[in-house]
């Protein structure tokens, strides 16, 4: 296993080509496969779109793919921004602060412990690294208690920081990490570094870690999509809705859309396409995201794991 | 490379045993109640009180203005303001919070809204020696007379084993809801008991294809039909005993008329909340027996039905050939203060203020007032808008039938008919044939829940 | 030299993993532990092993919401199992790159949707009048939102949305290993003259055993716990689908509705149990382990 990531995309191409289907038959069953399987994917999201330009009412009355007005769509952005004078702004704002922190902090104790699991030997380590498998099973009911108690203990409920911290604590990224080190990178390469002089902390930074930037790529998106979507502990930790992320604040929009909450038909009462607006806001970043890093994202899973 | 040795492996668990057993003695060392505590002969354990010390309040959104009008109003007083889901639609929120502060020992709210009307039952008891939630508030904390200004049966929800321990925002109580233009261009009149209402839904299902007279599609169907029946199948007689009986004619009879109706489709199997309701009965909804918040939620709602104005009539709740008139109920709000609030005078001046002052109650709240005088003027104010085809008598009538013998459980009585009963009557069966199915989860639920079944 | 080399290696190695141990100490060993003690204990701290265990076990839910669970893990995994290796493998056959490349965006983008956004999608998805997919659901004899969700149709809806949620990062996974299968094993079976559908059963497939294991851990893992989307439903449906469906549903009614903590952490360790050893059979099947040098 000594590829470097240019030799494998070359022999990337060469395997499609050579792994296709052929005729005309091949193709279109290829092609029929395709267009079912992204209609499927893709249709309750094109209806979600189109659902944000209409009204309520249209929504129900009109067919699913008839397009409202630029109108109405001004009109529920106007709607979902002034929900309890701009709570929607905050929420995301908070999101992100969450999830770029915990990010950040899941990298440095991440990245380095993969690494160590892989290529050094010490004591604890089978131990740990089944632990790491034995946690990544266990039910998330069964911690969000235990990890409020000991918030509570050291006082940090209610601060940024009992949200952080555990979302810090990501032993799939470990696993990826760890699975990534074990398998791509090859050991006489650090051996040649070490005779070269390099102390083990030069080892890691200079050679292993550029090396391993597809996978710190796809654990810092797994990881920041992960935190952007978990709802539970924000909900438990954090009792203001001036600290809620997103996910938190969606369920405070739902919960005031009469449609799910007949008590909340009052005066700041949600609609459904803003709440449909809102879903597609609360999305955005990580798209964009996905988007951005597609290219580390297949190279960072297409070095894991299988040795050649 | 090596293989590690089981003999370390198991001295390496050993290790881990007694760093986690440390972990364990630390987490759940019990929390020290040591703050000062004294009975201020309220009926409950108080926190030592500070005069200047900043509320914190929890509000849904819908309750937002309740205190900015109580901070226009009182501008001397700190309130902090949190705005959360109001508990709303069984996500618990509020038990769920309170539960996680009682382990914790600390980071009460001093006032809480509630959306549901069934937290008394849970805030009035201590889990493992705890002292519960809610404060008592008829021993002093709120005047005898503004308690007894609340409409007849308004504090039933927060009364326990007779002592009441929250304030009602608004009433939902249930009434019948017709569209008066559609009755007189059909010749036909508004009925005055539940029998005439379902020869009525009879012959609007042979004369008047596609018209309804109500719907059995939402989670409160029990509450709107069974309750207004005096079905007995939820009577709450003790903190935590509870009759369930649906073999009564009482239950039966109402069983019986549903099933009626909903197989001549004159009342629909859909929630009157989904796209499809809106779609299909958009000015074909006769009359809708429902609670007090269905004109602002479904008829005065340009994105649900959206009944013009000088259409919408009001009657009292129908009666039971030879039985009196009562009507059930569909939710109302509730305010709670904390018994661990450390300033308790001004927690019950602000609940005081958002239940009962004119401010709040009749300039701002959406909802039918639970307290009586604020209710009057609420009315009047409603009436002058002119949106309504009749006077609201109907309303302040039914405001003091609810009838008391169904109860405020723990659990909730909607979650069980929706997940035993729609799905029998969405799929054609009869409810009269499986009230003993009924009956048989409320009593599971009910002991799952710490209840005792009366049998 | 070698063995002071050695030594340093080792506690660099300590080094570089303390902080993640402290993490996994205080965020999944601590809490993981607490939670056993407390299913082994009464609300006042008494020792009560069986306790907990047996009152979860008589709850007229239980069995029930285990049932569910199973059925939906059974169809769940069997979808994924088939559907995201045989889509994978189709992506993988795009000679197209823009095509390919697009083909996988699609099917990861409903992975970014979570929470409130997937209740309110799925409430019209679901629902035959407002639907997208209304034609199809009238078509297989569902007229009414409550008809589709009717007891026996939930676990193939639940398989259904967390297929939609979540199998796009599989393909990606997959397409991912696929790429790493050597040019030489393929052209070899070309020239062999094996037909794609040859080519992917004898080469493809045993050359992927090991990402499909993984999968089918992960994702074992997180069908037990199911309990987003029965919520959503639940919420979506007001309560028809009810909110103790599942057991790890179950678990938290335990803990936030009966105020029962003990018996929600029972429930919680019976799931890890089951999960685990679920998941043992996967791994030595699937042979995760064997490349590992430990």
């Amino acid at each position: 296993m000594s590829t470097t990531l240019a030799a494998r995309d070359a022999r990337v191409d060469r395997a499609r080509v050579t792994s296709r289907l052929t005729g005309w038959s091949g193709r279109s069953i290829i092609g029929l496969v395709l267009v079912v399987a992204t209609l499927f994917f893709i249709i309750p999201l094109a209806w979600l779109l189109i659902a944000t330009t209409k009204t309520e009412h249209e929504l129900a009355v009109r067919t699913p793919f008839a397009i409202g007005s630029w109108d109405t769509f001004t009109t529920n952005v106007r709607q979902l921004f002034d929900f309890q004078s701009g709570a929607v702004v905050q929420w995301i704002r908070n999101s992100a602060y969450y999830s770029i922190a915990a990010l950040v902090i899941t990298l440095v104790i991440s990245v380095p412990a993969g690494y160590a699991l892989a290529l050094t030997e010490f004591r604890f380590r089978r131990i740990l690294m089944v632990t790491t498998l034995v946690v990544m099973l266990m039910p998330n009911t069964a911690l969000v208690l235990p990890v409020f108690l000991e918030m509570n203990k050291v006082g940090l409920v209610g601060q940024p920081l009992s949200v952080i911290l555990p979302f810090s604590f990501y032993p799939f990224g470990v696993y990826l990490t760890y699975i990534y080190f074990s398998t791509s990178i090859p050991r006489n390469l650090l051996a040649a570094a070490r005779l070269d002089g390099c102390s083990e902390v030069q080892v890691f930074i200079r050679i292993a870690l550029p090396l391993a930037s597809p996978v710190v790529a796809l654990v810092a998106f797994f990881s920041f999509v992960q935190n952007w979507n978990n709802y539970f502990l924000p909900f438990v930790m954090l009792p203001s809705s001036d600290s809620y992320p997103m996910q938190v604040g969606l369920s405070t929009l739902l919960s005031s859309t009469p449609a799910f909450n007949p008590s909340a038909a009052g005066s700041e009462s949600m609609h459904l396409p803003t709440l449909a607006l809102a879903t597609i806001v609360s999305m955005l970043p990580v798209l964009i995201l996905f988007l951005f890093s597609q290219r580390f994202l297949v190279a960072g899973m297409t070095a894991g794991g299988v040795k050649e | 490379m090596n293989r590690i040795q089981p003999r370390r492996l198991v001295r390496q668990i050993g290790l881990l045993g007694v760093l986690s057993v440390t972990a364990v003695a630390v987490l759940s060392g019990c929390s020290s109640n040591g703050s000062d505590s004294s009975d201020g002969g309220r009926g409950f354990s108080e926190a030592k009180q500070d005069k200047n010390s900043t509320i914190t309040v929890w509000v849904d959104a819908t309750r937002v203005p309740a205190v900015k009008a109580f901070q226009k109003a009182n501008p001397s007083i700190k309130v902090k303001t949190v705005t959360y889901d109001g508990s709303a639609n069984g996500s618990n929120s509020f038990k769920t919070k309170m539960s996680l502060y009682d382990r914790a020992g600390k980071g009460w709210p001093d006032v809480v809204f509630s959306s549901q009307n069934n937290d008394a039952s849970w805030a009035t008891q201590g889990v493992a020696g705890k002292q519960p939630f809610a404060a008592r508030l008829d021993k002093g904390l709120i005047p005898a007379g503004t308690l007894s200004g609340f409409a007849k049966g308004a504090l039933n929800p927060c009364t326990v084993d007779g002592g009441v321990y929250c304030l009602r925002n608004d009433l939902a109580q249930t009434v019948l809801w017709y569209d008066n233009s559609l009755l007189k261009k059909f010749g036909y009149a508004v009925p005055k008991t539940w029998e005439e209402y379902q020869a009525l839904g009879e012959k609007v299902a042979k004369e008047h294809p596609g018209y309804i007279v109500g719907s059995v599609g939402d989670t409160w169907t029990p509450e709107v039909f069974m309750w207004s029946s005096k079905c007995q199948a939820n009577d709450v007689t003790d903190i935590r005993k509870v009759t369930v009986k649906t073999d009564s004619t009482e239950c039966k009879r109402a069983a019986s008329m549903l099933d009626t109706l909903v197989a001549d489709k004159s009342l629909t199997k859909l929630s009157v909340f989904t796209p499809d309701f809106v779609k299909t009965y958009t000015g074909k909804v006769l009359l809708m027996p429902g609670p007090a918040w269905f004109a602002g939620a479904i008829f005065n709602n340009k994105e649900s039905l959206n009944v013009p104005k000088g259409r919408l009539g009001v009657s009292a709740p129908l009666a039971w050939d030879g039985d009196s008139a009562v009507a059930g109920n569909v939710g109302g709000g509730t305010w709670f203060i904390s018994s661990h609030s450390k300033n308790l005078a001004n927690a019950a001046k602000f609940a005081e203020f958002v239940t009962t002052d004119d401010a709040y109650q009749v300039d701002l709240g959406p909802g039918y007032p639970a307290y009586a005088a604020a209710a009057d003027k609420w009315v009047k104010k409603q009436e002058s808008s002119g949106y309504y085809a009749t006077d609201l008598s109907g309303l302040t009538a039914a405001a003091g039938l609810v009838w008391d013998g169904w109860g405020f459980p723990s659990f909730s009585q909607e979650a069980i008919w929706a997940k035993t009963i729609t799905p029998l009557v969405s799929s054609g069966k009869s409810i009269e044939d499986n009230l003993g199915t009924w009956a048989t989860a409320i009593k599971n639920q009910a002991k799952v829940n710490g209840y005792q079944v009366n049998e | 030299m070698n063995k002071t080399r050695k030594g340093r290696r080792r506690s660099i190695g300590a080094v570089f993993v303390a902080p993640y141990a402290v993490f996994m100490l205080a965020f999944g060993v601590m809490p993981a532990l607490y939670a056993i003690y407390l299913s082994v204990t009464d609300v006042d701290g008494g020792f009560t092993p069986t306790a907990n265990f047996s009152k979860v076990i008589d709850d007229f839910r239980f069995f029930s919401a285990a049932r569910h669970v199973a059925f939906f893990l059974g169809i769940w995994l069997a979808a994924l199992l088939v559907l995201v290796v045989f889509l994978a493998i189709v992506v993988h056959a795009i000679r197209a790159r823009w095509l390919s490349a697009s083909a996988r965006l699609f099917f990861y983008l409903p992975g970014a949707l979570a929470g409130a956004s997937s209740v309110m999608l799925w409430l019209f998805v679901l629902d035959p009048v407002a639907s997208p997919a209304g034609p199809l659901l009238r078509a297989m004899g569902m007229d009414s939102f409550t008809n589709v969700i009717q007891p026996s149709h939930l676990p193939l809806i639940f398989a259904i949305i967390a297929f939609w949620t979540g199998a796009g990062g599989w393909i990606i996974v997959m397409y991912g290993a696929l790429n790493n299968i050597s040019t030489e094993i393929m052209e070899a079976a070309r020239i062999d003259g094996a037909n794609p559908v040859q080519v992917a059963i004898h080469i493809q497939l045993p050359l992927l055993r090991k990402w499909i294991a993984y999968m089918a851990v992960l994702s074992l893992a997180a069908g037990t716990q199911l309990f987003v989307e029965p919520s959503l439903l639940s919420q979506a449906s007001n309560a028809v689908v009810p909110n103790d469906y599942s057991l790890n549903q179950l678990a938290y009614q335990y803990a936030f509705d009966l105020n029962d903590f003990n018996g929600s952490a029972a429930i919680s360790v019976l799931l890890l149990i089951v999960a685990l050893v679920l998941s043992a059979v996967f791994v030595t099947k699937g042979g995760l382990f064997e490349t590992e040098d430990v």
